[in-house]
């Protein structure tokens, strides 16, 4: 969103805002182009690309230069990410204003920093992909979607399969 | 912390002949205080920490802390030569290794600072054990553990030979209060952003001399995961499920001892990680209290729902421990 667009508040009334968080995984893909064939055609929806990098865990790198060089190769790989997305919504339908990227980093969890990108946005709508990952690794490792269906509130969640 | 010393050879000398008597302290010694190159650190060598001379004793084994004999090679026993107490040296060793649970590979990363942390954070708890980190001359992060003598707080479920039945009644209650403990315990630490990071029941000594059970070797640390303290967790409950069942109660052993009970389990009933190990113990033991039950088969194939925090999983066993007789008084 444009400085000036963000200023207009009364839009917000009136535009449909989805919040697609995506990462470099295929699902993002699909997701992505989901919405480029669903909404690329409709007035009024703004999408917002998210891609969150978390910071490595400090006592997972054994120096500082260590976690700045991950950091920075994972922003790195999120920037390409998200023009490439961008590109595909546009090729949907999507005029380019209405289609912005953003870039997070964080040190809670991935589910954790795009619902506070949804409340900063007041997004109505939050998209994510669906990893698909087993009962198992659920259990062990928790689950980026399943966290945001739980604890989203003052929007709609979306989960792409 | 101890006091330094005056640390020129031949005061640490005196140090040596007064700890190993006259002649048993070896003619020479090496002073060393640079720990960079841990390997070459030796039986009867000396290592001169901010000032304290620490005389290595032996070579540590997995088998003190774990499962296995193999060699801790970054680990030393010494004494510290300024107060005369066992100690443990852990010396600054990075590695990363996938650890296997079930079958299933986690990025693991032994991190020195993360123990070195932990260690001034838990210096006044009784369920961790104790000590804190000095620096070589070169900056190495050294941790001088006090050593924790007792045997495995897993070693009591054998206790006594008793039938399932009575030990759920007898014996079990007293474990499960000490592991209540232990579990506050790993919650104290969630509470302040920390995670073992390597749960396991080899990894908590019943201290002998305290009577309390102690947590041991966390420095252990693994990625974030939308899940923090999930592989905590998992650690709790492999730990409850095998006092719990007296022991890991295996689908092989069922299969030869008692195969009515064998035929009675489906997939939904075993361990979620460990696909052989049953988890729903209540379908095999039906006096186990319905309500500690329902603890257990949060960490089976079957659980529709899985603890997030610790708090919960303390909460659901706290109310499981109400259902179950009082402790019986430890002999």
């Amino acid at each position: 969103m444009s400085e000036n667009s963000r200023i207009d508040l009364s839009r917000r009334d009136t535009e449909r805002h989805i919040l697609a968080a995506v990462d470099e995984s295929p699902n993002s893909r699909r997701t992505v182009q989901y919405l480029a064939d669903f909404f690329g055609n409709l007035p009024e929806v703004f999408v917002t690309l998210l891609s969150v990098v978390q910071e490595p865990d400090q006592d997972c790198c054994p120096t500082e230069e260590d976690a700045a060089s991950r950091v920075s190769q994972a922003e790195e790989k999120a920037r390409a990410c998200l023009q490439s997305y961008r590109a595909t919504l546009v090729d949907g339908g999507f005029p380019e204003d209405r289609v912005e990227m953003r870039l997070c980093r964080t040190r809670t969890t991935v589910a954790e920093a795009i619902l506070a990108e949804q409340d900063k946005l007041r997004c109505c709508i939050v998209v994510v992909g669906r990893r698909g990952v087993s009962h198992r690794e659920e259990f062990l490792f928790g689950s980026v979607s399943n966290h945001i269906l739980h604890r989203a509130t003052n929007c709609a969640v979306m989960v792409i399969e | 912390m101890p006091k330094a010393l005056s640390t020129g050879y031949e005061s640490i000398r005196e140090l040596v002949v007064r700890h190993l008597g006259s002649h048993r302290a070896p003619p020479d010694f090496l002073v060393i205080t640079d720990t960079s190159d841990f390997f070459q650190v030796g039986y009867n060598d000396v290592v001169l920490l901010e000032g304290t001379p620490y005389l290595v004793t032996r070579y540590e084994k997995e088998g003190r802390f774990g499962l296995d004999e193999e060699p801790k090679f970054w680990v030393r026993r010494a004494v510290d030569l300024a107060g005369g107490t066992t100690r443990i040296l852990k010396f600054e060793f990075h590695e990363t290794f996938d650890a296997r649970v079930g079958d299933m590979e986690v990025h693991c990363f032994r991190s020195p600072r993360k123990e070195a942390r932990i260690l001034e954070l838990v210096a006044d708890h009784p369920n961790f054990m104790h000590g804190f980190a000095a620096h070589d001359a070169k900056g190495n992060n050294v941790r001088i553990l006090e050593y924790v003598p007792g045997r495995r707080f897993d070693d009591q479920v054998a206790e006594g030979d008793l039938l399932h039945e009575e030990y759920l009644h007898t014996l079990f209650p007293r474990l499960l209060d000490e592991f209540l403990e232990l579990t506050e315990a790993i919650l104290f630490l969630h509470l302040h952003g920390e995670k073992h990071g390597d749960i396991r029941r080899d990894h908590i000594i019943r201290d002998r001399e305290t009577g309390r059970n102690r947590w041991i070797d966390f420095d252990y640390a693994y990625e974030q995961s939308e899940s923090p303290f999930g592989y905590d967790l998992q650690g709790l409950g492999n730990i409850l499920l095998f006092l719990a069942g007296k022991g890991d109660v295996t689908v092989q052993d069922l299969y030869h001892s008692n195969r009515q009970a064998f035929d009675s389990l489906y997939g939904e009933d075993l361990n979620i990680i460990f696909k052989n190990r049953v988890a729903n113990l209540g379908k095999l033991y039906p006096y186990i209290p319905e309500s500690l039950n329902l603890v257990l088969r949060h960490f089976s194939r079957g659980a529709t729902i899985f603890y997030d925090h610790t708090e919960q999983f303390l909460a659901d066993l706290r109310d499981a421990r109400r259902d179950l007789p009082p402790a019986e008084v430890r002999p």
